[in-house]
């Protein structure tokens, strides 16, 4: 029986881990290559989860293609801020700190864009996947969580193999390195970056509907997009397979502290990681460290 | 609009200033940024407050010993992450300002996500009058010493400040520390005004805030973070009746002066070197047209090769 | 020229490692008091490097640095007693430098570049500060301060753009301001670091005579780097050769000029380089 409660705590941990990696590498995405974190991320992943809802309820939509739409919307949305928002501060070699309040700016702005018009109640998605649990042996598994730990595995091993097998991958982790240095190799950085944060987005998409239909829709959503933020660090920034193992890490930290502690320490411990990796291991599980040159 | 209701403004707007003036020390001329003084204004609410209600220490004492706690605390958070590079920094105030608000909510002596009530009413518009004029004076004076030349050389370049002989560890620490204080104090103003505090008061919008009012303001400038504090706290109580929108528009407008004026307001400027240095600014001026021939005249020359 | 001076500085088999390549092998040399040393190589030779090892930002792999005589950096193969001072503790003691790729207080005027690094010339405290009476310590020292920002940059011929953002410099004033900061230090050692990059001839050629009027002003030792030939051998009195973080030569410029293994590695490495070294003989 113990043995049973932990799997099924593992697999809940996995499921929310899980979430936290698509929304986490859209983090370390754009890290790698600018060097900020883009707390814009959040309104993205909240504009996902009312587009897939609105595809769904207004539209009519099947599931499938509102999944797809929401991940359009999301990455277009993404693009679009990079855009309007960080092309300007790139073009005058603003310093990271500009990208992060005007990253601020714009998730305020879209949040409460939200709750001007469509306003800030709480909206439920439509049943997709019966509540008749998945059972497996004696563990009994929640559709909607092997969905998400599905969606996930096949997002993120998309995206592995984008980064690592291709073209347009190479000019991804070129840019990584240094832009300067890829641009002269003859990398298109603006189209790298459009790139990335295309990737960023879709992901993000998917997974706030995930996160809409396990949960409900409501504006400040994108809030969990922290935890995700945490979770890219404690992997270390920057690192594509750190945000994956470190969102994976804490989804399962999260879930064993409030099994079987209490759900009142669950997001203090994931801030108490956070500020322990800093202080210890400041590059995280995953990432690389330099000696800076003078 | 009643007098009462602008004196609130007024109160809210000083307070709102002593953590914005320490920020300002912190971001605009170390070149620090925290997005956790949310919890160094918090623990300076909750001492003072825990001091004046359940041990019956009146408002003054209580509110240094606020600031005095929250200075510990950041002297205790800088010897931990002032090491970091910049944006590692940065992420962890972040940390460290949710911590801070979790654990309020989790700890019942204080009151858990309930917080403390019955605060008496201690903070008036004279109050906060005089900590902000002490406030704004000491941070004046300090930027202007050589104390002070240091932690902008920092903000500047960490590395030529540290092989200029200065000890940047120390000057950061020094600036954090000094920041975490007014932060205090600001809270334990804002818990006497209010008259009851929560966790929820003190949430990582509230730093993002006066982050946002330092840089609207401008970077390296006093007179631009009052000027800021003062539009920025005014505005949103203005456009009250716009609603929702209101932060719509607020939004908006901290992308717009990111884009357009990323200097902010005053940005390295003090409102008073307007008037007092025309001379200065003529001398630069002048100097600048030489450049620019200079560079006109070499420009030629190669043309000519 | 005083060659038979007191040692200033000495490196004693200093290496460096990043991970497995080795930057700096086993370097030894010594600079005496009042020297213009100079330290040339190609690129990637290990000069920077042997810098940020002096100074304190990188932490020696072997060997020892000892300035006047007291060891200020040592590596340990066992890694038990690495010795390793702060950079600004080095800086304190009496070195200062100036950058490759320039690092000025960008958005500071020239004169406050010069001012902050005043700040040795000071000992007041902060609640001293925070007061600003008239009178007292913290007047005296500010006054002085000010005074002494402002010499230097006569000396350095900046005064007429004492006010201008220290950005908007042209490179060679910017150079020259770096110099103005480092000397603001009053230190013992200067370590240049190519003064001359970005420069044309003829500022090149001030640029020469300024480093030898300040050596001789500040009672200095000069440690310099640089790619220009021309300047090196004018101005050096004695130069230290490497290549791939290994010592190649030393000597007076005559020497090294005539060192077939110096001719050799510039040769190999580029040709422009050994042009340079001809025009120098000129």
């Amino acid at each position: 029986m113990e043995m049973e409660q932990f799997l099924q705590q593992m697999i809940n941990g996995l499921s929310l881990g899980s979430v936290y990696a698509l929304m986490a590498v859209g983090y370390s995405l754009v890290y790698s290559i600018m060097n900020f974190s883009n707390f814009a991320h959040g309104g993205v992943i909240m504009v996902g989860a009312y587009i897939g809802y609105f595809a769904m309820t207004a539209a009519n939509m099947p599931f499938w293609m509102a999944f797809l739409l929401c991940g359009v919307g999301a990455g277009l949305l993404a693009v679009l801020l990079e855009l309007t928002v960080y092309t300007p501060l790139r073009n005058r070699n603003a310093p990271f700190l500009y990208y992060i309040i005007s990253a601020m700016g714009a998730s305020i702005f879209l949040e409460n864009f939200v709750i001007a018009t469509i306003g800030p109640t709480y909206r439920t998605y439509p049943q997709v996947f019966s509540h008749e649990p998945f059972r497996l042996g004696s563990l009994s598994l929640s559709r909607i969580d092997l969905m998400i730990i599905a969606v996930a595995a096949i997002g993120l091993i998309t995206l592995v193999i984008i980064i690592d097998k291709t073209k347009i991958g190479l000019g991804i982790r070129a840019s990584s390195f240094s832009i300067k240095a890829s641009q002269l190799m003859g990398v298109n950085v603006n189209f790298t970056i459009f790139l990335v944060f295309l990737l960023g987005g879709i992901l993000a998409g998917f997974a706030g509907m995930l996160f809409g239909m396990k949960y409900t829709v409501y504006p400040t959503i994108g809030n969990i997009t922290t935890k995700s933020f945490v979770a890219a660090v404690f992997g270390g920034l920057g690192s594509l397979p750190g945000a994956i193992i470190g969102s994976v890490l804490l989804g399962i930290i999260e879930v064993l502290v409030s099994g079987y502690l209490s759900s009142n320490f669950r997001d203090l411990i994931a801030f108490l990681i956070l500020i322990s990796i800093l202080i210890i291991k400041p590059t995280g599980l995953m990432g690389k460290s330099s000696e800076d040159k003078a | 609009m009643s007098w009462y209701y602008i004196e609130g403004i007024l109160i809210q707007c000083g307070y709102v200033l002593m953590v914005v003036l320490g920020l300002s020390l912190l971001t605009g001329f170390a070149g620090l940024f925290s997005f956790g003084h949310a919890g160094f204004m918090a623990i300076g609410a909750y001492v003072s407050a825990i001091c004046t209600t359940k041990f019956g220490l009146s408002f003054l004492p209580a509110l240094l010993l606020g600031g005095v706690v929250a200075g510990v605390v950041g002297a205790g958070l800088g010897k931990l992450t002032l090491n970091l590079k910049g944006d590692y920094f940065c992420i962890a105030t972040l940390g460290f300002g949710e911590a801070v608000r979790l654990i309020l909510e989790n700890w019942e002596y204080v009151g858990g996500a309930r917080g403390i009530s019955g605060i008496p009413w201690e903070t008036n518009l004279k109050s906060v009058i005089i900590a902000c004029a002490i406030g704004t004076l000491a941070l004046m004076a300090l930027v202007r010493s050589r104390h002070g030349r240091s932690i902008i050389a920092i903000r500047e370049d960490e590395l030529a400040a540290e092989m200029s002989g200065i000890n940047t560890f120390r000057y950061k620490m020094i600036a954090l520390i000094i920041s975490a204080v007014y932060a205090g104090i600001g809270g334990g103003l804002l818990a006497h005004y209010m008259t009851y505090i929560q966790p929820k008061m003190f949430q990582m919008v509230k730093s993002t805030e006066y982050t946002i009012i330092v840089i609207f303001g401008g970077l390296g400038s006093v007179t631009g973070s009052i000027i800021g504090t003062f539009i920025l706290t005014f505005l949103p109580e203005m456009l009250r009746s716009l609603d929702n929108w209101r932060l719509v528009i607020y939004g908006l407008a901290v992308i717009v002066i990111m884009v357009i004026r990323p200097r902010g307001l005053m940005g390295g400027v003090e409102l008073g070197d307007i008037f007092r240095l025309p001379a200065r600014r003529r001398a630069a001026k002048l100097a600048e047209e030489r450049i620019k021939n200079m560079n006109g005249e070499s420009a030629g020359e190669e043309a000519q090769r | 020229m005083k060659s038979e001076g007191m040692e200033v500085l000495k490196l004693e088999h200093v290496t460096k490692q990043f991970g497995g390549l080795t930057a700096v092998d086993d370097v030894t040399f010594n600079i005496r008091e009042g020297e213009i040393f100079g330290l040339i190589g190609p690129n990637g030779a290990g000069k920077t490097t042997i810098f940020n090892l002096i100074n304190g930002v990188y932490a020696l792999s072997a060997g020892k640095i000892l300035f006047y005589g007291k060891t200020i950096g040592e590596g340990a193969e066992e890694r038990k007693k690495v010795l390793k001072l702060k950079p600004f503790q080095i800086a304190d003691m009496g070195i200062s430098r100036t950058f490759q790729n320039i690092r000025l207080f960008r958005n500071l005027s020239v004169y406050d570049n010069v001012l902050i690094a005043c700040h040795r010339s000071a000992n007041y405290g902060l609640f001293e500060s925070l007061l600003r009476l008239k009178g007292t310590r913290f007047a005296r020292q500010e006054k002085v301060l000010r005074h002494k920002a402002d010499d230097l940059l006569d000396l350095m011929r900046l005064v007429f753009y004492r006010d201008v953002i220290s950005n908007n410099l042209p490179y060679g004033l910017q150079r020259k301001l770096e110099i103005a900061r480092a000397l603001a230090l009053e230190p013992k050692l200067l370590l240049l670091d190519e003064p001359a990059a970005g420069m044309n001839p003829e500022e090149t050629g001030s640029l020469m005579e300024m480093i030898r009027s300040i050596r001789d002003q500040f009672h200095l030792t000069v440690l310099i780097i640089e790619h220009h030939m021309d300047l090196i051998m004018g101005v050096c009195d004695r130069i230290h050769v490497l290549n791939f973080g290994k010592s190649l030569a030393e000597g007076t410029p005559a020497q090294v000029q005539s060192s077939p293994a110096v001719i050799e590695a510039y040769l190999g490495v580029q040709d422009g380089a050994l042009y340079a070294v001809n025009e120098g003989e000129q």
